[in-house]
């Protein structure tokens, strides 16, 4: 059963003339890893803006577990590129934050925060300020504390985009053990085309002008990877070039017809 | 066989281009001198202008006197006093002025500032206002608060406070106006209130602006204490110097100069620390 439902949702911001979105629909259920891949301005971002409930839409509709989203709510947590955790609280706190919020009782917090923190290996540095940390270890500091709280879908805004390569891809590896273990919907954007072929159980190409989505894929890079095929050997696999090449070429195409 | 080609230049194991030794380096280490030193340079500088000056004749001890006579004058403003008071009690009456207008205007310009910052509407209302205000000396505007709240205390407080009030304001309402937007929408996809968002994310996101505001504000502070201290003062520092000023005692004038100078320096470097205690991740990489 799908727990987020687009249909046919528009965004015109105030005072635009051509719609950030048009006619987008898709489902996510909580056994998948939805992403969205496209250039700069294909409206990825205000996508997931409606999806969180920070934007409204002007046509179509999102429901989550059949309910209308019309805010941000707790069942859709929210991780940026750059992290949005708090600098005054420790790692710990950051990640105990959202559940202090819901008002859970102490005991179970620290629970859910020592297990999350475990999961993403940063058991060692909970008492350490998150400005001590590097970007990596920030980037899973966000996502523990998303895990903590009572999400039921990741909602991730190019989470690994400031990273450097190497750092890039542990992070990929550890998303996928940690959507595997949580059992959470995770809706990913970016503009790696890599990342989003390794990761994606569905993969949906956007394109701008307006932003909409023009292919659909279902790569089973991911699955492969989860079978214990090594990540390299997966990244080099013929199949896999051949896929991003194509999507590159897509890519490079919508380019041209943008320019002209 | 083959053979290695020769290089081109020679070049030796090691190199040394007499880099200077590295900080971890144990031995050799050369002492690099702190801020602090430059600091009391500069101190000692004036001091030795102010002595050469005064000691060589160049100034008359009417129009500057010699930093000898303004400590001898200390000692005496210590124990006996100018006019009926210690320099203790002076500076006691000065500070309690201060400290309570500093009091008022954080307990003030705090949530006010918080208001202008959260919502638009305040903002446009308030803004005229304050603005029209801040940039009036507070000489000016001081007959109109003798006028209107009389000679006492309440008239010196309230010419401070106003000084301070300004700056606490527009820091804060700044401070609240920038902190990180995705910092609060990470926070309410978590589940936070309107309420939560202001306590837990945009008041210690704003901390470091509104402390800020409170260190230029109590600057402006004491440079308004010796107008405060014109309205039927008879304690206070500000008031010491006029008085000495108004019968030309020109050493109690400078020593009362140093004084607030010395004083509003020391609750500076409180502030300076406390801002770096409370908000050690300002400024930071983060």
């Amino acid at each position: 059963m799908s727990l987020l439902q687009v249909d046919k949702l528009g965004v015109t911001y105030p005072g635009q003339s051509q719609p950030a979105l048009h006619q987008v629909s898709l489902s996510l259920a909580r056994d998948e890893l939805l992403v969205a891949l496209g250039p700069s301005g294909c409206g990825k971002s205000t996508l997931l803006g409606v999806l969180a409930g920070f934007i409204a839409p002007s046509q179509g509709r999102v429901l989550f577990a059949g309910q209308p989203v019309t805010a941000p709510g707790v069942e859709r947590a929210v991780v940026f590129q750059h992290d949005a955790l708090l600098p005054w609280l420790n790692v710990h706190d950051n990640v105990a934050f959202g559940l202090k919020l819901q008002g859970a009782d102490a005991a179970a917090r620290e629970r859910i925060v020592a297990d999350t923190l475990r999961l993403v290996g940063l058991a060692d540095v909970a008492g350490k300020r998150t400005w001590q940390l590097s970007g990596g270890m920030r980037q899973r500091v966000g996502i523990a504390r998303a895990l903590a709280s009572r999400s039921q879908v990741l909602l991730l805004d190019e989470p690994f985009g400031a990273l450097d390569a190497f750092t890039r891809e542990q992070m990929q590896q550890l998303l996928l053990r940690v959507w595997q273990q949580s059992q959470r919907g995770v809706f990913l954007i970016t503009h790696d085309i890599e990342e989003a072929l390794f990761l994606a159980t569905e993969l949906v190409l956007m394109s701008p002008g307006p932003g909409r989505i023009v292919q659909r894929l279902r790569p089973t890079f991911n699955q492969r990877y989860r079978a214990g095929e090594d990540v390299r050997a997966i990244k080099s696999d013929p199949e896999f070039i051949a896929l991003r090449e194509s999507l590159l070429h897509s890519l490079f195409r919508q380019g041209h017809e943008e320019a002209a | 066989m083959p053979t290695t080609p020769p290089a081109l230049i020679a070049v030796p194991d090691t190199l040394d281009f007499g880099n200077p030794p590295s900080p971890s380096a144990p031995a050799g280490r050369r002492w690099q001198p702190q801020a602090a030193h430059w600091a009391a340079l500069s101190i000692a500088g004036l001091l030795l202008l102010w002595w050469a000056l005064t000691a060589s004749g160049l100034i008359a001890p009417l129009f500057l006197p010699p930093p000898q006579a303004v400590l001898a004058k200390f000692g005496e403003l210590l124990a006996g006093g100018y006019m009926d008071a210690t320099l203790q009690q002076h500076l006691l009456a000065s500070l309690q002025r201060m400290l309570l207008a500093l009091l008022a205007a954080v307990v003030v310009g705090i949530p006010l500032g918080i208001v202008i910052g959260v919502f638009p509407l305040a903002r446009h209302l308030l803004d005229p206002v304050i603005e029209f205000y801040r940039p009036l000396p507070p000489l000016a505007y001081l007959p109109l608060i003798v006028i209107w709240f009389g000679i006492g205390e309440l008239s010196k407080v309230l010419l401070i406070f106003l000084a301070i009030l300004a700056p606490v304001l527009i820091a804060t309402a700044h401070g609240v106006t920038s902190v990180s937007q995705l910092r609060q929408q990470a926070a309410l996809s978590l589940g936070a209130s309107r309420w939560q968002l202001l306590r837990h994310v945009i008041l210690p996101g704003a901390l470091p602006e509104i402390i800020t505001g409170v260190r230029i504000g109590l600057g402006a502070g004491w440079s308004t204490l010796v107008a405060a201290e014109l309205i039927a003062a008879t304690r206070g520092l500000g008031f010491m110097i006029q008085s000495a000023a108004q019968f030309l005692v020109t050493d109690v004038v400078v020593l009362g100069i140093i004084v607030i100078a010395l004083v509003a320096f020391a609750l500076e470097l409180g502030l300076r620390r406390l801002q770096q205690r409370l908000t050690p991740w300002h400024g930071q990489h983060h």
